[in-house]
């Protein structure tokens, strides 16, 4: 049992931490947010750190890196408010790299890890809302493959993505597919997202799919958990920005002529931020070192974190605010943009009410973090 | 970074589980498990036995004949114990004088007190709180008044847990008035059998004594009894409270009851009722939450590499947790928790009710006597204003 970081672990951080700091200003991302919430030239420089291609093993281009290095590295991107997905090549080098046939890995994953293909998961639906297991899009056998019928919402940078990966079912069998954005049957309709970054409408008509595995709820599932995973590292890297925002605000602003942070009341509420954002600390912890754990432990282990996440990320989000006052809630000021992501961050991948249902699903007589 | 334990933690936990199976006498943990009363020979039984194979002190080290393990040993021997039903060991000698002994006690004092200790024969209290100072501790106004080789302790404790057992009492005395209130406080060892000593038991809300006035009228002290130097208890009343930190928590005994919690929602019908069981849940997720918390801080004192300064983060949650889950047991009770019926908390009580009365006695007993969980060892208002200094400053 050991919580360090390896030598390399830290430097990766370093290096992410340096291009937040320096490459990613808050002005930029404002700047790309008025543009629609996608920037392109960021998410080159996102490539060009090598982060596209963490999950992508070597031999394939990629960094072939761990849950940790991706919970390091979420976690930088978060304290920026990072408005480009990287989650999402996570996602998409995980699945095609652990269920993909050696011809679509070839295809897909070198670009993948450059950054040259911006894959996502294309999975909600109207019907579904956070269950995996619900699924209308209906995929049909056509010569040279499959084509596929559907309607995918809130599908991340839907209009800018290369590719997708698409659940749709086969008969009654849940298979995932790859979808290209430009192929025939396509169509897009984008539009920005609470956080600031950017979504779509995604509507398949006949469009022509290549198969990835007819064992579709098996990858499905895992590409969410290593979606819950990135978030949960994700949401503690935005909780600690926000919570070193607050206290230097705390530290600075005046009222009745004291710094607001010599009153009790205030410090205990920075206090139990302080614990909110360390319990969601060790779940996220939790959840990265479960992510390679059989298939029934991880996802109990991925409900537990996510839960707790969630709950943590509304009480830091709306702590932040109110230790602000008024200046918290203005657009104008840094600290309502972390509000707004996370906000976003506990209805991704499943919301706080859905992973207590999952919790409560899969409870057993004994219970613990090894259990 | 990595999750499990190694192979040799893994071997250390499997040995421990069998000694604990094979030495732990199946009344007392039927006690544990149903929260029935645990007289002071139970408490004392379940002691020697450890002190016995010499893990009474399981913290202590080799050079003061403890087993020497680092903090993950100790961790799981807790683990074990707590599972399996054990009584809780009760702090005061081992967990709490002992290193003060040790590390600033002379060896005469060491050979004197610590045997006695480690093997269980010898109760101790704890002698911090009184009347005028609780979360201020400082303040302590019990005189200790030098008289040649001798002091004469005159003043009040209290709050002192399980004090009417006790045959020792460790008390941090005024010894003198100058400078700050932390300079003048010494480190004492006294004698419950002396002269001049009252213990008078303090019923609580749950109708038990479980804690004490302890009065001091012109009581003498040896001046050997002293634990370091005159005006220097500050300090190692501060150490003993850094020690044993993650103990406090008492995540270990939260994974028992939350098992015990799930077991009586069965029994009590609710186990399938969506809005109690997402009760559960939400426990089981704190449970877990505190657990990855407490291995944080153990993986960080066995490596030494980094110090985390969550520890008064432990024991918040730690005691909001004891006092939910008590709630929860309760609460699935329902109206069968309302009877009062002091004999069904004992074992082996034959009482004839026909409704849930008499199995589920215990329960309001326990979710009122957890409301000192987080007024206890610095109130969490004071453990906030703590942390809130980690974030602040």
């Amino acid at each position: 049992m050991d919580f360090d970081f390896s030598d390399d672990q830290v430097q990766l951080g370093d290096a992410v931490r340096k291009w937040v700091d320096k490459g990613y200003t808050f002005e930029r991302r404002r700047a790309a947010e008025k543009a629609g919430g996608f920037d392109r030239a960021a998410w080159n420089e996102i490539a060009e750190l090598g982060l596209c291609g963490l999950y992508v093993p070597e031999g394939d281009g990629g960094l072939g890196m761990g849950p940790v290095e991706g919970m390091v590295v979420m976690e930088e991107l978060g304290r920026g408010i990072v408005l480009e997905p990287l989650a999402q090549s996570l996602i998409a080098g995980g699945v095609l790299a652990g269920y993909a046939d050696a011809a679509t890995k070839a295809t897909w994953l070198p670009k993948i890890a450059s950054g040259e293909a911006l894959v996502v998961l294309a999975y909600q639906e109207r019907a579904a809302r956070y269950k995996l297991d619900v699924c209308e899009a209906k995929a049909t056998q056509a010569p040279g493959g499959y084509v596929l019928n559907a309607t995918k919402s809130v599908v991340p940078v839907g209009d800018h993505a290369d590719a997708f990966i698409v659940p749709a079912k086969i008969n009654s069998q849940l298979a995932l597919f790859l979808v290209e954005r430009q192929s025939a049957g396509v169509t897009t309709r984008g539009y920005g997202t609470q956080d600031g970054s950017r979504a779509a409408e995604v509507m398949l008509k006949n469009a022509p799919a290549t198969l990835i595995t007819q064992d579709g709820l098996t990858a499905l599932e895992h590409a969410v958990d290593i979606g819950i995973a990135a978030s949960c590292a994700e949401a503690v890297g935005v909780m600690d920005k926000a919570i070193a925002i607050t206290a230097e605000y705390m530290n600075t602003r005046k009222q009745f002529g004291v710094v607001i942070s010599s009153f009790q009341a205030l410090r205990h509420r920075a206090a139990d931020m302080k614990m909110q954002v360390e319990l969601g600390r060790s779940m996220s912890y939790y959840a990265s070192l479960k992510l390679n754990a059989p298939a029934p432990e991880r996802r109990a282990a991925m409900a537990r974190a996510k839960y707790q996440l969630g709950q943590s990320m509304r009480f830091v989000a709306a702590q932040a605010v109110q230790l602000h006052g008024g200046i918290g809630v203005t657009d104008e000021y840094i600290v309502s943009h972390y509000f707004k992501k996370l906000t976003q961050l506990e209805m991704t991948f499943g919301d706080s009410l859905h992973h207590l249902g999952e919790v409560s699903a899969r409870m057993q007589d004994t219970a613990g973090v090894f259990a | 970074m990595d999750l499990a334990f190694t192979p040799e933690e893994q071997q250390f936990r499997e040995d421990i589980r069998a000694w604990v199976g094979a030495n732990l006498p199946t009344d007392l943990s039927h006690k544990v498990h149903n929260a029935l009363n645990l007289t002071r020979d139970d408490m004392q039984r379940w002691a020697k036995i450890l002190g016995k194979k010499g893990w009474l002190g399981h913290g202590w080290p080799k050079e003061f004949g403890g087993p020497g393990w680092n903090s993950v040993q100790k961790h799981l021997f807790e683990e074990e114990c707590a599972l399996a039903g054990a009584p809780r060991v009760v702090p005061f000698g081992p967990v709490m004088v002992a290193p003060v002994i040790m590390a600033f006690g002379n060896a005469e004092q060491q050979q004197r007190f610590l045997p006695g200790i480690a093997s269980g024969e010898v109760w101790w209290s704890q002698g911090y709180s009184e009347p005028g100072s609780g979360s201020d501790l400082a303040s302590v106004k019990t005189r200790a008044e030098r008289q040649g080789n001798t002091f004469v302790v005159n003043g009040q404790k209290t709050w002192t847990t399980l004090g009417q057992y006790g045959e020792w009492i460790f008390c941090l005395v005024r010894t003198s008035t100058e400078g700050k209130p932390q300079t003048g406080i010494s480190f004492l060892l006294i004698d419950m059998k002396s002269p001049g000593v009252t213990v008078r038991p303090i019923v609580l809300l749950d109708g038990e004594a479980e804690v004490n006035e302890v009065f001091f009228d012109n009581v003498i002290v040896p001046a050997e009894n002293l634990i370091g130097e005159e005006n220097k208890g500050w300090t190692y009343a501060k150490y003993l409270l850094g020690h044993e930190r993650t103990n406090i928590a008492d995540v270990n005994r939260a994974k028992r009851e939350l098992e015990r919690l799930k077991r009586i929602a069965k029994a009590e019908g609710l186990w399938n009722d969506t809005r109690f069981r997402d009760e559960v849940a939400k426990m089981e997720v704190d449970v877990i939450a505190l657990e990855m918390l407490v291995l944080r801080v153990l993986a960080a004192e066995k490596t030494g590499k980094n110090s985390l300064d969550i520890a008064g983060l432990l024991k918040i949650r730690g005691s909001e947790i004891q006092q939910r889950y008590s709630e929860l047991m309760m609460l699935a009770a329902g109206p069968f928790a309302l009877p009062l019926i002091r004999e069904a908390m004992e074992a082996g009580w034959q009482g004839d009710f026909p409704g849930g009365a008499v199995a589920n006695a215990p329960m309001a007993s326990t979710f009122f006597n957890m409301r000192k969980t987080t007024i206890y060892g610095g109130s969490n208002e004071v453990q906030r204003n703590i942390v809130a200094q980690t974030v602040l400053s």
